[in-house]
C-alpha cells in the first residue's frame, strides 16, 4: 500500500565568487572564487557557512536567524540585494544560467570587511524621522486597564510596513541614495509614513518636517526598492502615501508640492508642461542655474530659447477638462467634511478614503 | 574606564524591556551590550502569539486559568506563584506594548485578536498575523530610539565581574575594533536567551543563541536551574531545523517514513499526527531509529493529497518556507523534517525580580530560570516571560542601582580573558573549532535529546570533557582584530561546551521522566524523589555540583499531564 519516498536530491559543483576585503592588509576588494558541492535545497548562507567551516575561517559575513526574519545577511548575490539566508543556490545558478554566482557587500554603505558593511548611517538616518509611536492620548486610554480601539482597516493602511526588518537591501538598491547623501532612504521614509498613518500617533507635524528635511520629494519613484524587499514592504508606495498626508496636511512650501501644482496649472493653461520655468518654479532663484544652462547648451547648438511653452491647439479642451476635475473634487473635499463623523474612532483613514492606487 | 549604573546583556525582548524601565530616570545611565544589532535578536523569530488573559473571545477567561493551564503545561515543576505574578501581569504588559504602537491584529470591534494554542483551555494568545515576535521587538527598539537608549552593538561579553558578594561589571569584546574592554556598572541585567544551538544543525534557534549568558554566569559561580529540560518541535526543516508550523498536521498533513507508510499509527492511533509535541518526537525518534528515516535522519510531513488551491489557500506561508529554504514545493513533494531543539527551559537561577544569589546581577528571558516553564514551555508564554520579567528585573535593577554606590574594582580584571582570547590566536594547536562545534551538536541531538538514558548520558558526558580539552587546543586560523567572527565563534563555542556539560550531568541526574526530559530508563514521573528543581553550580574540580531544590507549590497539586 505505502510506496517508498523518492528522495533523491541534486548534487552540483558551483563556483561561489566572493568579494574579499581586510582592511588590515587589502589596498583594494578583490574576488575569490571558492568550489562548493552544492545540494538541492542549500540556501547562500549556508554554502558561505561551508566555506568558512571546510576552506577558509577568515572569510567574513553577518548572519543570524537563518530564516528571513533578522535582516542580518542582507548581501549582493549577482548584483542584486537579497538575503542570502532565503536565496536558494540551485535555482539561482539556473536562473542565470551560470555555473558561478558573484556575492559582494551591499551597496550605498561602507565595507568593514568581506561582506560586511557599516549599516549605521542607515539607522542613523533612521533615528532622525521619529520612527516611533507617539502616544496619542485623546485615542489612547490613560491606564493599563484598557487597550485602544483599532479597527481592522485602520490596521491594514500600514500593516504592510511593519513587516520591515531593516535589513537595508533597499537602501543599497536606491537610485536616491547614490545621489543624494542627505537623503533617508526607503525604509526610513517607509517607517515615518507607518506611524503618521497610525491613529494612535500624536507626533505627525515633527515627523513630517522630519522627512520633508531628509529627502521626501527627492525620492525618484524609480520602485528598485519595491522590487528587492525581502519581506514585501513597497517602500516606495509608503514614500507616495507620506507625500499625499504632507500636502493634505498643507505643507504646500516644498518643491515636491510646487512641481505638483505648476503641473496642474500649467496643463491648464499651455495644454502642456511649461518645463523651460519649470526648475525656477520648483526650486526657487537656484532654479535659474538649470536654466542658463539649458538656453547656453540650445544656443551652442543654434536654436533659440523661450521661457514660456508655446499654447498647444487642443488646449482649451484641456482646460475644460481641468476646470471640471476641480470642481468634482472641490465637491468630494466639501462631502468628506460633511460626512466626516465627529466620533474620533470610526474616522477611517485619508490615504485609505481616497484611495491611492499601489501600483 | 565605560561607566554605567545599570548594563544589560542581550537586546532582545527582555533586554529591551529592562532598558525601557530606565525612561523615566535621566539620574540612572543605562546601556544595552549586544553581539547583534537590537533588531537581529532572536524575539523576532516567535510567530504565534503572547499569551494574555484579556477575555477577548471567551469572555471566562481569567489569570487563574492561565495559571493553571502554565503549570499543567509545565508538568507541575514550575514555581506556582511566579506563575501567578507572570499570568496576573500579562494583561498589562501586553496593554503597554499596544500603547506603545505594536500592531496586534485586531476583533470586529477593534480590540486585540486571540487565537487558541496549543495546551492552553481557552483562546489567549494574542497575536499579530505570524509576526506577533517581530512587531513586539521593533515596537520596543522603536520607543528605545524615543527614549535615547544607549547601544553597544556587536560587542561580545566574555566575563561578568563580581567580587563574590556585589556586581561590578562585565568585561566584552568590541567585535568591530577588535579591542577588549571592561565595563564598570552597578547592576547587570542578563538578557542574552536560549542555547539551542548546543544542538548545532539540530535547532530551530538563530546562530547566536550559544547561551553566553548562563556560561558567564555559571564561570562566575552563579548557579543554573533545570538545565535538561529543553523542548523540542517535532517538525523543523532537514536542513536548517526552521520550523513548520503545526499548522500542517492540523490542516490534515501526514507524517511519512521513508517507505512512505503513516507511521503515527503505531505511536498514537486515535490522535495520530495531532498528538502533544513530545510524542511526535519521540514516534519520528523511533522511526528513525529502527532505520525508517531518510539518510540525513529525517521523515517526511506530506500535504501533497491537500492539493494546490487548498495549500496556497490555508498554509500560503508554510509553501513559501519551503521553497526558500529547502527547495521544495510542499504541492509536489513531501517536506522533510526532523525534530528539532526549540526552546531551553533551564537557565540562571533567578527569583521572580530576576535577582540571583550576587547582589547586582540579574537574569531575564529565556537565559533565565525562575522558573515560570517549569519542565515544558506552553506555546505564547515565552514571549510574555520577557516582557513580563524583562520588566521587573530592569524595574528591581534601577532601583539597586540608585540605592548604591560601584563597588571598588581590583587590578587586573581583563587579563584572564586577554590571556584566552591570546592563547586562541597565537596557539600552535591543530583542532579545528567547526569540526568540534559539528561533534558537539551529534553527541547532543543523539544522546541527549528527544530519548535519553544512563548510558548515552554518560557517554555523552564523557564525549563533551573530551571536546573541552580539544577546544584548549583549538586554533583561531584568522588574526584579524577587526570582525574576526571565527574568534567570536570560538568563544560562544567555550560557552556552549560548558552548558552542554551542565545539561547532560543534569539529565543524567534526574532519573525520571518529566515534560522534556524522557528517560526510556525511568519512563515514569517521581513526584516523591524529583519534584525538585535541579541547581548546577560549577565546582573546584571544574565539573558542575549539583543540588536540589523545592517547587513552590501553592494553588494547584500536582496532577496527571494529559490533554
Amino acid at each position: 500500500m505505502a510506496t517508498p519516498l523518492n528522495i533523491e536530491r541534486q548534487k552540483v559543483e558551483a563556483n561561489i565568487r566572493v568579494h574579499r576585503f581586510n582592511p588590515e592588509h587589502d589596498r583594494a576588494p578583490y574576488f575569490d572564487v571558492f568550489k562548493v558541492e552544492v545540494e538541492t535545497g542549500m540556501t547562500v548562507l549556508e554554502v558561505l557557512q561551508v566555506i568558512k567551516e571546510t576552506q577558509d575561517s577568515t572569510l567574513t559575513f553577518r548572519a543570524s536567524c537563518r530564516s528571513s526574519i533578522c535582516g542580518s545577511c542582507a548581501v549582493r548575490i549577482n548584483e542584486k540585494p537579497v538575503l542570502a539566508c532565503s536565496t536558494q543556490v540551485i535555482p539561482t545558478l539556473v536562473a542565470f544560467w551560470k555555473s558561478s554566482i558573484t556575492v559582494s557587500p551591499l551597496k550605498g554603505l561602507p565595507n568593514i570587511r568581506d561582506l560586511v558593511v557599516d549599516i549605521d548611517p542607515a539607522l542613523e538616518k533612521l533615528s532622525r524621522l521619529h520612527p516611533y509611536l507617539m502616544e496619542n492620548k485623546e485615542w489612547i486610554p490613560e491606564t493599563l486597564e484598557h487597550e485602544s480601539l483599532m479597527s481592522r482597516e485602520e490596521l491594514k493602511t500600514f500593516d504592510r510596513n511593519t513587516d520591515c526588518i531593516l535589513c537595508a537591501c533597499c537602501f543599497s538598491t536606491c537610485s536616491a541614495v547614490s545621489v543624494d547623501p542627505g537623503y533617508a532612504g526607503p525604509f526610513s521614509l517607509a517607517k515615518a509614513y507607518r506611524f503618521s498613518a497610525d491613529p494612535r500617533d500624536s507626533f505627525k507635524r515633527p515627523r513630517m518636517q522630519a522627512a520633508q528635511d531628509y529627502g521626501l520629494w527627492s525620492c525618484a519613484q524609480c520602485r528598485k526598492c519595491i522590487t528587492v524587499c525581502p519581506k514585501d514592504t513597497r517602500p516606495a508606495v509608503a514614500i507616495q502615501r507620506l507625500r499625499k498626508i504632507s500636502i493634505d496636511d498643507g505643507i504646500h512650501n516644498t518643491p515636491g508640492s510646487r512641481r505638483a501644482k505648476a503641473y496642474m496649472n500649467d496643463v491648464a493653461k499651455f495644454g502642456q508642461v511649461n518645463k523651460p520655468i519649470l526648475p525656477v518654479v520648483v526650486n526657487g532663484p537656484k532654479g535659474w542655474a538649470a536654466v542658463e544652462a539649458e538656453e547656453g547648451y540650445l544656443r551652442k547648438h543654434g536654436l533659440t530659447h523661450s521661457l514660456q511653452a508655446p499654447r498647444l491647439p487642443g488646449q482649451p479642451h484641456v482646460a475644460r477638462i481641468c476646470q471640471r476635475v476641480r470642481e468634482l473634487t472641490q465637491n468630494m473635499t466639501k462631502k468628506r467634511t460633511a460626512l466626516r463623523p465627529s466620533n474620533e474612532e470610526s474616522k477611517p483613514h485619508r490615504a485609505e478614503e481616497e484611495g491611492i492606487r499601489d501600483e | 574606564m565605560l561607566t554605567y549604573d545599570v548594563l544589560i546583556i542581550g537586546s532582545g525582548g527582555a533586554g529591551l524591556y529592562a532598558a525601557l524601565e530606565s525612561r523615566r530616570q535621566e539620574e540612572i545611565s543605562v546601556a544595552v551590550v549586544s553581539k547583534v544589532y537590537a533588531t537581529r535578536s532572536h524575539t523576532g523569530a516567535a510567530q504565534g502569539g503572547v499569551n494574555a488573559a484579556l477575555a477577548t473571545l471567551d469572555p471566562s477567561d481569567t489569570w487563574l486559568d492561565h495559571c493553571f493551564d502554565t503549570v499543567k503545561g509545565a508538568d507541575y515543576l514550575a514555581d506556582q506563584d511566579a506563575v501567578e505574578v507572570m499570568c496576573r501581569e500579562a494583561p498589562m504588559v501586553v496593554r503597554e506594548m499596544e500603547h506603545w504602537g505594536c500592531p496586534f491584529s485586531r476583533t470586529d470591534d477593534g480590540r486585540i485578536a486571540q487565537r487558541p494554542f496549543g495546551g492552553a483551555s481557552k483562546p489567549r494568545a494574542c497575536y499579530s498575523a505570524d509576526k506577533v515576535g517581530h512587531v513586539i521587538l521593533h515596537t520596543l527598539y522603536e520607543q528605545g530610539i524615543k527614549y535615547g537608549v544607549n547601544y553597544f552593538n556587536e560587542w561580545f561579553v566574555l566575563s561578568l565581574l563580581h567580587n563574590g558578594s556585589r556586581c561590578l561589571g562585565v568585561t566584552a569584546l568590541d567585535v568591530r575594533s577588535g579591542r577588549l574592554h571592561a565595563i564598570r556598572a552597578k547592576a547587570v541585567v542578563l538578557a542574552t536567551g536560549g542555547h539551542g544551538r548546543i544542538y548545532w544543525l539540530c535547532t530551530s534557534n538563530a546562530l547566536g543563541n550559544t547561551g553566553d549568558g548562563p556560561a558567564i554566569a555559571y564561570r562566575a559561580g552563579i548557579p543554573l536551574k533545570d538545565m535538561e529540560f529543553v523542548q523540542f518541535h517535532p517538525t523543523g526543516l532537514r536542513r536548517t531545523g526552521i520550523l513548520v508550523s503545526e499548522g500542517a498536521r492540523g490542516e490534515g498533513g501526514h507524517l511519512l517514513n521513508v517507505e512512505g507508510e503513516r507511521f503515527m499509527f503505531r505511536y498514537a492511533p486515535e490522535k495520530m499526527e495531532l498528538a502533544p509535541r513530545d510524542l511526535v518526537c519521540r514516534a519520528i525518534e523511533t522511526e528513525v531509529r529502527n532505520g525508517k528515516g531518510g539518510p540525513d535522519g529525517e521523515v517526511f510531513l506530506d500535504i501533497t493529497h491537500l492539493g494546490a488551491e487548498r495549500i496556497s489557500e490555508r498554509l500560503p506561508q508554510i509553501r513559501q518556507l519551503c521553497i526558500k529554504f529547502e527547495d521544495i514545493d510542499p504541492v509536489e513533494e513531501p517536506i522533510p523534517i526532523k525534530p528539532t531543539a526549540h526552546y531551553s527551559m533551564g537557565g540562571i537561577h533567578t527569583d521572580d525580580c530576576g535577582r540571583t544569589p550576587i547582589q547586582g546581577i540579574y537574569a531575564a528571558g529565556e537565559c533565565g530560570c525562575i522558573s515560570v516553564h517549569g519542565a515544558n514551555r506552553l506555546g505564547g508564554n515565552s514571549l510574555l516571560d520577557i516582557l513580563v520579567f524583562g520588566r521587573r528585573a530592569g524595574r528591581d535593577a534601577l532601583q539597586y542601582a540608585r540605592g548604591v554606590d560601584f563597588a571598588p574594582m581590583p587590578e587586573g580584571f581583563l587579563e584572564a580573558d586577554q590571556a584566552f582570547i591570546d592563547s586562541l590566536i597565537q596557539g600552535d594547536g591543530s583542532e579545528n573549532i567547526a569540526e568540534i562545534r559539528h561533534r558537539m551538536g551529534e553527541v547532543m541531538a543523539q544522546k541527549v535529546g528527544v530519548y535519553r538514558n544512563g548510558k548515552d548520558l554518560a557517554q555523552a558526558i564523557e564525549a563533551i570533557r573530551e571536546l573541552q580539552e580539544r577546544l584548549s587546543r583549538a586554533r583561531v586560523r584568522d588574526h584579524s582584530r577587526s570582525f574576526n567572527t571565527e574568534l567570536v565563534a570560538s568563544l560562544e563555542l567555550r560557552n556552549m561546551l560548558s552548558l552542554a556539560e551542565v545539561i547532560a550531568v543534569c539529565a543524567q541526574e534526574r532519573r525520571e521522566t518529566r515534560g522534556a526530559h524522557f528517560r526510556e530508563d525511568f519512563p515514569e514521573r517521581d513526584d516523591q524523589h524529583w519534584l525538585k528543581h535541579t541547581m548546577a553550580s560549577l565546582g573546584s574540580d571544574g565539573c558542575p555540583r549539583l543540588s536540589l531544590s523545592p517547587v513552590a507549590i501553592t494553588r494547584f497539586k500536582p496532577g496527571t499531564r494529559t490533554y
